[in-house]
């Protein structure tokens, strides 16, 4: 799964860490995330959408390998 | 996200106060064959072990209790420091966790498979001694060396 947390992220002047503080996790947690080294749950996926006031499917999408 | 059955994080610099020295005093008795005669005790025993008619189940003994001591502070330790939470837990500590303890796991299993097929007599026994600890080592040393590794990624990309 990929994701386009780091673009949102800067649009909106967020730092990894103040974007972790929004949504309750740790820093590595968006770091790694950001890295497509870890898929969020479903729970964590969505705070992040609202975040953004995206939807989800605006900012995490399947690969061909999922 | 609920991450029950874990310790706060007070509990982890308590372990590693237990399981530090433990570990230690360990090393030195094994060194020693386990025999040492540091601490005598009496102490209730469901099985005290001996030879046949020597000694009662379910009845108090006289015997050394340093390794009895020592392998409690170790597993008591070994716990804290494993199951309680980091200052900031959330679900990829969480999954790093769960991973670390399967990979342990499988190592600890690896190990054994090998200790099983090439080792035998009574250093089969030292290796018996060793198993009993190794996978909650072989899982903090892993948990915390990604633990390290990922924030040492985050403290690099600033």
């Amino acid at each position: 799964m990929k994701n386009n947390i780091k673009v949102e992220r800067a649009i909106k002047g967020l730092t990894q860490e103040e974007l972790a503080n929004k949504v309750s996790v740790s820093r590595q947690t968006i770091n790694a995330m950001e890295a497509n080294k870890y898929v969020p749950s479903t729970v964590l996926a969505l705070k992040i959408a609202k975040v953004f006031n995206k939807s989800v499917e605006d900012i995490f999408t399947l690969e061909k390998t999922d | 996200m609920a991450t029950g059955l874990l310790l706060p994080n007070k509990y982890k610099f308590i372990g590693w106060c237990l399981l530090i020295p433990a570990t230690i005093i360990g090393i030195i008795l094994s060194f020693k064959g386990f025999e040492t005669n540091w601490l005598n005790a009496k102490v209730f025993a469901i099985f005290p072990g001996g030879f046949l008619g020597e000694s009662k189940p379910f009845s108090f003994i006289e015997t050394d209790i340093t390794n009895t001591v020592v392998g409690i502070l170790f597993i008591v330790g070994a716990m804290f420091v494993g199951i309680s939470k980091e200052k900031r837990e959330d679900e990829f500590i969480e999954k790093l966790r769960l991973s670390s303890l399967l990979w342990a796991v499988k190592v600890n299993y690896i190990l054994l498979l090998l200790a099983v097929v090439f080792i035998y007599g009574t250093a089969f026994l030292t290796v018996v001694i060793y198993n009993m600890f190794t996978i909650p080592i072989i899982f903090i040393v892993r948990f915390n060396y990604i633990l390290y590794r990922n924030a040492k990624i985050v403290s690099d990309e600033k």
